[in-house]
C-alpha cells in the first residue's frame, strides 16, 4: 500500500516537473531503504561513472557539437551537399534531408539542427518552390534526422548502457556506429521518395551542376569534410579506440573553428564550453543515479518479473514489438531521448532479450523511436522549438509533420522487422 | 553621468562564486581535453604513455559532469518532463515549483548526507586512485556537489516562496 502511494506521488512529482534526476534518487532511497540496504551505495554507484572509460566521448563528442552548433558549418555543409548532389531528382528537399542527418550525428539532436540548419533551409525550400506546409514539415521532422549516424551520443549512450548490464551478448558501441547506418540510409531514402512524390504535379526545377561551383564549396569547406572519416575511418581502420576519436574530434574542431576559420573568438570559447558541459552534467548525473536505480532493479528482479507477466500475455516476438514501438513512440514524445534512454533500457533490454531480440538491433529500434517521438503530436519537443523558430502556430506544426511522420512510422515498421537491415555489417 | 546601483555583498560573493565555478568547470573540460591527445601522441610516437593518465581522464569526466550538473542547479535547468507545468497559472503554479523545488533540495540534501559519510568511511580505510592521490580526494566531488545542488534548490524554493507571499494576480 505505501508502496503504490509513494510510487503515486513520484509519478505526479515527475510529470509536474521535478528534475529526473531527483526522482530517480527518491526512487533508489525508498527501495535501498525498503531492503534494508545503507545509502552510501547509492554514491558507490554514481561513482561508478568514473569507472566507464568509453564515457569520456560524451563530454569530448558533446563539446565538438556546440562549437560546430556555433560556427558557420551549416552553411558550409548546406552549401557543399547542395553542390554535390543538388542536381539530382529531388533537389533541394534531398540536400536538406542529407545535410541535416550529418549535422544532427555530430551535434546531437538537441532541437540545434532546426534553430541552426532550419534557418537556412526553410527560406531556401519555399524560394525553391516548395509549399509551405511541406517545407515547413520537411526542417521539422528532420531536425532528428541522423540520430543513428555515427557519432551521435544517444548511440554512445546506449552502448554505455547496455554494457552495464550483463546480459550475456557483447554491445560494442562501434557495432552500434555500423548498425545504425543503413537504417539512416533507409529513413533518408525514404523520406526523399516521399519528397518527389509530394511534388509530382509541382515540379522543381533540378539545381544546375556546375563543376566550378562544387569545387568553390569543397574548398571552403576542406577542413570540416575530414571529420566523418576520422570518426569512423579512424575507429574501423584500427587507429583510434571511440574515445580518442572523441578526443581528436574535440581538438580538431577546436583548432580549425577557432584558428582557421576563425568564427568563434577564444573569448567566447568559456561559455560554449560552459554551456556545453552544463548539458553533459544534466546527462551523467541522471545517468549517474540511474546505475543505482539499476542495480536496485536488478536485485529486486524487476526485469525478470516483467518478463514473466509479459511473457504470460504475449507469447509472440512480433506482437512484441508492436508492443513495444507504441509504448516507445509515447515516450519519446514525453521524456527527452537521454531520460528515456537511462529509464528505460534497463527495464526493457533484459526483457526483449528473451524474447530473442538482438541488442544492437533493439538499440537502433529504440532511437528510431524516440527520432519519431521528437515530432510526435502533441507534446514532441522539436515542434515547439519549430514553432518558435518560424513563428507558425502549433497546430500549423502538427499538420505539416504528419506526412512525415507516416513516413517514418514506416521505415520503423521495415527496420523493427527486418533485423538484417541493421545487423548484416556487423555479421550476427 | 550614470548612477550604477551599489551590488548588495550577497550578490557580488555570488557573482564571484558563480566565476570561480566557471573557471574551474573550463579549466578542467580542457585539461581533459589535453590528457586525452596527449596519451594518443604519447602512445603512438613514443609507444608508451603516463601510466595513471587513463584514470585520471575518467575521474576528469565525473568532476566535469557534477560541476556541470552544479552549474545547471543555478537556475534549475535540469532535464525534466515539462507538460503539466505549461498549463498552469497564478498562484498554482507558484505553489507547484515551490513544491518541487523543495522536494528537490531535500533529496540532494540525503544524498550528500550519505555520500559523505561514503567519503569518510573511503578516508579511513581506501587506497590510492593514481599516481598516489587518494581515492576518497576523487570522490569526494560527490557529497560537495550534491550539497550545492541542494543549496540552491533551497534557494529556488525560498524565492518562490517570497513570490507566493507577495503575489498579486
Amino acid at each position: 500500500m505505501t508502496l503504490y502511494l509513494s510510487a503515486l506521488i513520484l509519478f505526479f512529482l515527475a510529470i509536474f516537473g521535478t528534475p529526473l534526476f531527483a526522482v530517480i534518487l527518491a526512487a533508489s532511497i525508498l527501495g535501498f531503504h525498503y531492503l534494508g540496504v545503507n545509502l552510501s551505495v547509492i554514491a558507490i554507484e554514481i561513482y561508478r561513472i568514473a569507472d566507464t572509460p568509453v564515457l569520456l566521448a560524451l563530454p569530448l563528442f558533446t563539446f565538438a557539437g556546440y562549437m560546430l552548433g556555433e560556427s558557420n558549418t551549416s552553411h558550409r555543409l548546406v552549401r557543399v551537399t547542395k553542390a554535390i548532389i543538388g542536381c539530382m531528382p529531388g533537389g533541394l528537399a534531398v540536400v536538406a534531408f542529407v545535410a541535416c542527418a550529418f549535422f544532427t550525428a555530430f551535434t546531437g539532436a538537441s532541437g540545434v539542427t532546426i534553430v541552426a540548419l532550419g534557418a537556412l533551409l526553410y527560406p531556401a525550400l519555399t524560394e525553391a518552390g516548395y509549399r509551405d506546409k511541406f517545407s515547413i514539415g520537411l526542417v521539422t521532422s528532420s531536425g532528428s534526422l541522423g540520430l543513428l549516424l555515427p557519432p551521435s551520443l544517444p548511440l554512445i549512450l546506449y552502448g554505455i548502457i547496455a554494457q552495464q548490464m550483463n546480459i550475456g551478448k557483447n554491445v560494442a558501441i562501434s557495432d552500434l556506429f555500423l548498425a545504425g547506418i543503413f537504417p539512416a540510409l533507409l529513413m533518408v531514402l525514404m523520406l526523399s521518395l516521399y519528397g518527389l512524390w509530394e511534388n509530382r504535379r509541382n515540379p522543381i526545377p533540378c539545381e544546375p551542376f556546375s563543376s566550378k561551383d562544387t569545387v568553390a564549396a569543397l574548398r571552403e569547406s576542406i577542413w570540416e569534410i575530414p571529420l566523418p572519416f576520422f570518426v569512423l575511418g579512424g575507429i574501423y581502420g584500427g587507429f583510434f579506440a571511440i574515445t580518442e576519436a572523441a578526443a581528436v574530434t574535440a581538438m580538431y574542431v577546436m583548432v580549425v573553428e577557432v584558428f582557421i576559420y576563425k568564427e568563434i573568438k577564444i573569448s567566447q570559447l568559456p561559455s560554449i564550453m560552459r554551456e556545453s558541459m552544463i548539458m553533459v552534467g544534466g546527462i551523467l548525473l541522471i545517468l549517474g543515479v540511474a546505475l543505482a536505480s539499476t542495480n536496485f532493479l536488478i536485485d529486486a528482479e524487476v526485469p525478470m518479473r516483467l518478463f514473466n507477466l509479459i511473457q504470460a500475455h504475449v507469447t509472440n516476438k512480433i506482437v512484441f514489438l508492436i508492443l513495444l514501438n507504441i509504448l516507445l513512440l509515447i515516450l519519446g514524445a514525453i521524456l527527452d531521448i537521454f531520460s528515456a534512454l537511462v529509464i528505460m533500457i534497463p527495464i526493457i533490454l533484459p526483457v526483449a532479450v528473451n524474447y530473442g531480440i538482438d541488442p544492437v538491433h533493439l538499440g537502433i529500434i529504440f532511437l528510431a523511436n524516440m527520432q519519431i517521438g521528437y515530432f510526435t503530436p502533441p507534446v514532441g519537443m522539436n515542434l515547439f522549438i519549430a514553432s518558435y523558430r518560424f513563428d507558425k502556430s502549433i497546430t500549423e506544426l502538427y499538420q505539416a509533420a504528419i506526412p512525415f511522420m507516416i513516413v517514418l512510422l514506416a521505415a520503423l515498421l521495415i527496420i523493427t522487422y527486418w533485423p538484417a537491415l541493421s545487423l548484416f555489417l556487423i555479421q550476427r | 553621468m550614470k548612477k550604477h546601483p551599489r551590488k548588495s555583498f550577497l550578490e557580488r560573493s555570488q557573482m564571484i562564486i558563480y566565476r570561480v565555478e566557471d573557471s574551474i568547470l573550463v579549466g578542467l573540460l580542457l585539461f581533459m581535453i589535453f590528457m586525452a591527445v596527449l596519451q594518443i601522441f604519447l602512445r603512438n610516437f613514443f609507444g608508451g604513455g603516463i601510466v595513471w593518465s587513463e584514470v585520471l581522464v575518467r575521474v576528469l569526466v565525473l568532476w566535469v559532469g557534477l560541476i556541470g550538473a552544479m552549474v545547471a542547479s543555478r537556475q534549475g535547468n535540469h532535464i525534466n518532463i515539462d507538460i503539466m507545468n505549461r498549463y498552469l497559472s497564478g498562484r498554482v503554479k507558484i505553489v507547484v515549483t515551490f513544491v518541487v523545488e523543495l522536494f528537490t533540495a531535500v533529496i540532494c540534501l540525503i544524498v550528500a548526507y550519505y555520500s559523505l559519510q561514503f567519503v569518510q568511511s573511503e578516508f579511513t580505510y581506501g587506497g590510492e586512485s593514481f599516481a598516489k592521490v587518494p581515492i576518497w580526494l576523487c570522490e569526494s566531488i560527490i557529497p560537495f556537489a550534491f550539497m550545492v545542488i541542494s543549496l540552491r534548490y533551497f534557494l529556488l524554493s525560498f524565492i518562490n516562496f517570497k513570490n507566493f507571499i507577495e503575489f498579486r494576480p
